[in-house]
C-alpha cells in the first residue's frame, strides 16, 4: 500500500512534461537499451548467430559502396511501387464498384476472401509455377497482397458517405460524375490512405518473401545467398536497410502527407 | 418573376407489405413573386414533403407544380430555386468559401464571376472574414450563414428552407430571421419555408399556409400584414403569433388531449 503510495506521489522529471520530450526521452532509452542487450549478448556467441553492432556497421558501409548495392535495392524498391500502384489502381476501382453498386459487391466479396485467407508464401509458389523467374512473379505476390487491403478500406469508405451530402449534391442539380468527384472522392480519400499505407508495408516485406523464392536480384535474393553463405553480418546489414527505408518513408513521407491532407478530419473529431 | 402554383398535390407513401399512406391530399397553394410563404402544421401533415415535392427531390402522385407556368418534374430541380436543408450539410473538408463555391462551381461561370458571387454572397451575410475558415472553426450560427450563402450564390429567384433554423438557440435564431427577411427584400426572392415553430412563421411569413393530418391537407391560409421587424416582444407580433397557434393547434385530426 505505502509502496503504491509513495510511487504515485513521485514528482515527473522537468524533462518528461512535455510530450515532446518525453517521447525524445524514452525513444533515447529503447535504443540505448537495445544495442546494449545486443553488444552484450553477442560477445557470448560466435558471429555467425549474432554478429557484434559495430561489426554489422562496418559490413553494412562496406555494403552501400559496393556498385551492386543501389541495384538491387532499386530493383526491389521498383517491384514495391509496381505491386503497389496496380494495387491502388484495382483496388480502388474495385472498392469503389462495391461500394456503388449491391450487386457488384455481393459478386466479389467471395473473391476478397478467398484472397485473403491464401497466404502470400502460396501466392509466391504459384508464381513461381506460373511465371518463372520474372519480374512478374514478385509484382503479382505484392498484388495479390496489397490490392485486397485498398479494396477492403475504399469499400469501408463508400459506406461512410454521407447521404445527406449527397442529397445536397442532387439539390444543386449535379451529374453522377459529379457527385463521385465532389462528395464520395473527398470522404472516400482519408480511408484510401489507411488502406495504401497498410498495403505498401504489407508489399515492401512479402516482396522479400516472393525473391527469396522467385528471383536473381533484389534485396530478398541478396538476404537468402548471405543466409546460405552463413554471411550473418551481412543479413543484419540488409535487414538495417531495410528498417532505415521503412522508418524514413513512414515518419519522412506518409505521416505528414496524411497531417497535411486531412487536417479538416482530425479537428472534426475532436 | 418566380409565381409559384400547386394544383392538386396528392402523395402517397407506398410501404412494403402495408396499406399505402396517404401523405398529401389535393394541396391547391399560390404563391406570388417576392412572397414569404410558411407551411404549418401538426407532424404527420405532411409539410416537408409537399417542401420536397415543390424542390422536385420528390415526386407526386396527382397534380402538378408549376414555376411561372412551367411544370417541375421530379429529378428536373429548376435552377432559379435553391433548398434550404434542416441541416446546415456544410463539407468539411472546404472553407466557408469554397462551400459557397459548392452551389455554383457546376454551373459553367468562369473562376472570376465564381469568386466575385462567393465575395458577394459571404458579405450578405456577413462573414466576410471567414471566407478561409473551416466549418468545424464557425459557431453554430455562422455555419447556418455559410449554407444559407451557398443557397444564394446561385442568385435563386425561389429559396425553399425546411425547418433551417430549427438546430440553433433562440439568439442566433432570431439573429438569422432578421438576417433572412433583410436579404428577402434585397433580392425580392420568393421565400417557402417548412416550420413547427408559430412564431418563426409570424416573423418572416406574408402568409401560412396551416395544414391538417391524415392525410395532409390546407385547413386554412393565414394573411399577416403586419410592419417588419416583427419583434416577438410587440403586442401585434405576439397576437398573431397566439392566434396561430389557436388556428394551427385546432388542425389536428384527433384532439386526444382536449
Amino acid at each position: 500500500m505505502s509502496a503504491t503510495n509513495s510511487f504515485a506521489r513521485t514528482p515527473v522529471p522537468l524533462a518528461l512534461r512535455s510530450p515532446l520530450a518525453r517521447k525524445i526521452v524514452l525513444r533515447g532509452a529503447f535504443a540505448v537499451i537495445v544495442f546494449a542487450a545486443w553488444f552484450l549478448a553477442s560477445r557470448n556467441m560466435p558471429a555467425f548467430i549474432l554478429p557484434a553492432p559495430d561489426r554489422v556497421f562496418a559490413t553494412w558501409s562496406r555494403l552501400v559502396q559496393l556498385p551492386t548495392f543501389w541495384g538491387d535495392f532499386w530493383i526491389t524498391f521498383s517491384r514495391v511501387l509496381a505491386g503497389f500502384g496496380l494495387s491502388a489502381v484495382v483496388g480502388a476501382l474495385l472498392g469503389l464498384l462495391m461500394g456503388v453498386s449491391t450487386k457488384a459487391a455481393e459478386f466479389f466479396e467471395p473473391l476478397i476472401v478467398i484472397i485473403n485467407t491464401v497466404s502470400s508464401t502460396i501466392w509466391a509458389i504459384f508464381a513461381l509455377i506460373w511465371f518463372g523467374l520474372s519480374e512478374a512473379t514478385t509484382i503479382f505476390v505484392v498484388f495479390m497482397t496489397a490490392m485486397p487491403l485498398i479494396l477492403t478500406n475504399v469499400w469501408e469508405g463508400t459506406r461512410q458517405v454521407n447521404p445527406d451530402l449527397v442529397e445536397l449534391a442532387r439539390s444543386f442539380r449535379m451529374t453522377r460524375g459529379q457527385v463521385l468527384r465532389k462528395i464520395y472522392l473527398p470522404m472516400i480519400l482519408p480511408q484510401f490512405f489507411t488502406g495504401a499505407r497498410l498495403a505498401f508495408g504489407f508489399g515492401a516485406r512479402v516482396v522479400l518473401v516472393a525473391e527469396t523464392l522467385g528471383a536473381s536480384s533484389g534485396i530478398g535474393y541478396r538476404l537468402r545467398q548471405a543466409a546460405d553463405l552463413v554471411q550473418t553480418d551481412q543479413v543484419f546489414a540488409w535487414t538495417l536497410t531495410l528498417v532505415a527505408l521503412m522508418l524514413v518513408l513512414e515518419y519522412g513521407l506518409l505521416k505528414p502527407m496524411e497531417t497535411w491532407l486531412f487536417s479538416w478530419r482530425k479537428a472534426v473529431k475532436n | 418573376m418566380s409565381r409559384i402554383s400547386v394544383a392538386g398535390i396528392s402523395k402517397w407513401f407506398h410501404r412494403r407489405g402495408d396499406a399505402p399512406l396517404h401523405v398529401l391530399s389535393d394541396i391547391c397553394i399560390e404563391i406570388g413573386t417576392g412572397k414569404s410563404v410558411a407551411i404549418v402544421g401538426a407532424s404527420g401533415s405532411g409539410k416537408s414533403t409537399l417542401l420536397n415535392i415543390i424542390a422536385g427531390l420528390t415526386d407526386s402522385d396527382g397534380g402538378r407544380v408549376l414555376i411561372d407556368g412551367r411544370e417541375q418534374r421530379a429529378g428536373q430541380t429548376s435552377a432559379a430555386m435553391a433548398y434550404m436543408f434542416q441541416e446546415d450539410r456544410l463539407l468539411p473538408w472546404r472553407s466557408a468559401a469554397g462551400n459557397v463555391r459548392f452551389g455554383i462551381e457546376t454551373l459553367g461561370l468562369p473562376r472570376a464571376e465564381q469568386d466575385r458571387r462567393v465575395r458577394s454572397v459571404l458579405e450578405l451575410v456577413g462573414l466576410a472574414e471567414f471566407a478561409n475558415a473551416y466549418p468545424h472553426e464557425l459557431s453554430g450560427g455562422m455555419r447556418s450563414r455559410v449554407a444559407l450563402a451557398r443557397s444564394l450564390a446561385p442568385e435563386p429567384q425561389i429559396l425553399l428552407m425546411d425547418e433551417p433554423f430549427s438546430k440553433l438557440d433562440p439568439a442566433t435564431r432570431s439573429q438569422m430571421h432578421a438576417e433572412v427577411v433583410r436579404i428577402a427584400a434585397e433580392r425580392a426572392v420568393t421565400i417557402v419555408f417548412v416550420t413547427h415553430d408559430v412564431e418563426e412563421a409570424v416573423v418572416l411569413a406574408d402568409e401560412v399556409v396551416v395544414l391538417q393530418p391524415r392525410p395532409g391537407r390546407v385547413k386554412e391560409v393565414v394573411p399577416l400584414q403586419l410592419a417588419h421587424p416583427r419583434d416577438p416582444v410587440l403586442p401585434m407580433v405576439s397576437d398573431a403569433v397566439r392566434d396561430l397557434r389557436q388556428r394551427s393547434d385546432h388542425s389536428a385530426a384527433a384532439p386526444i388531449y382536449h
